[in-house]
């Protein structure tokens, strides 16, 4: 089953592959070597990180080059921005419910915002 | 007002977002708006929604249960639209517990379809300064972006006239 981003990226050592391969494509051995990681269990998680969208893949001679795509990352951070838009609009709320309050108590003049 | 966030970064995906916002008010009203029914029911939720406390204890551990209910005809549209109920019952609780300074508000998230139960965590600073108040608000983002992502697009016309109704506050 394809995991969404967050998934796909909560695990520490995916983050560390994605981490190792910021500044270009590598074949598996320095991924390894880059990212501290064990050579048992890279493939897997280099599978599920090209599941998700997150890695490219593609033959070198013997070896297989991996590199990170821009795509996931663009929508988590799409993601991100309507996500904080949300709280944005429920923390303007939250300051016209406190306006509204202190203007019921006239303990302050309500003076208008800029 | 004052506005700022931490970009999610490639290393730290389920990076906490923290928006921060300067009142002029005093901490004490602040802190009124989390933890009182008439003070939560005030402005939780997004435009075209209302909440209905049932339980708050303004407590470490205390409970907060409340239904949040599409009130308006284009919320409750929206609702129907996203094949989701017109109103839904929330629980949570305040783990953290300190008056006019910390607050954190654990919910549990478990109404998403073939999404098991899991809990998110909104953490509140409070600080005095002057006649101002800064609160701080930390988010750890829901776990599952498709929900939040469509949740974010039913409400969109909302919030484009909360921003047009609020803008200039703060």
């Amino acid at each position: 089953m394809q995991m969404n981003p967050f998934e796909a990226l909560a695990d520490p050592t995916r983050r560390r592959i994605v981490e190792a391969l910021r500044c270009g494509e590598r074949p598996v051995g320095e991924i390894v070597d880059r990212a501290g990681v064990r050579q048992s269990g890279v493939s897997r998680h280099l599978r599920i990180l090209h599941e998700s969208g997150f890695v490219s893949v593609r033959p070198d001679g013997q070896r297989r080059l991996y590199a990170l795509r821009p795509e996931p990352f663009r929508e988590l951070d799409a993601w991100l921005a309507g996500y904080r838009r949300l709280w944005e609009a429920r923390l303007d709320r939250f300051g016209a419910a406190l306006e509204e309050r202190r203007g019921d108590r006239g303990a302050t003049k309500k003076e208008p915002r800029k | 007002m004052s506005t700022m966030s931490t970009p999610v970064a490639a290393d730290a995906p389920q990076a906490k977002m923290v928006i921060e916002r300067t009142y002029r008010a005093r901490v004490e009203e602040l802190w009124e708006l989390w933890t009182t029914k008439a003070g939560f029911e005030s402005w939780w939720g997004p435009e075209g929604f209302r909440v209905e406390v049932h339980a708050l204890e303004p407590r470490a551990g205390g409970a907060l249960e409340y239904d949040m209910i599409a009130d308006a005809a284009d919320a409750i549209a929206a609702m129907k639209r996203l094949g989701q109920p017109v109103s839904h019952g929330t629980r949570g609780r305040f783990a953290e517990f300190k008056p006019f300074e910390r607050l954190t508000l654990v919910h549990v998230i478990d109404f998403i379809p073939g999404v098991g139960p899991y809990e998110s965590t909104i953490e509140v600073d409070f600080h005095a300064s002057g006649d101002h108040a800064r609160m701080v608000v930390t988010l750890h983002p829901h776990r599952d972006p498709h929900w939040t992502k469509m949740s974010a697009e039913g409400f969109r016309s909302q919030l484009t006239k909360l921003d047009k109704r609020f803008g200039g506050l703060g």
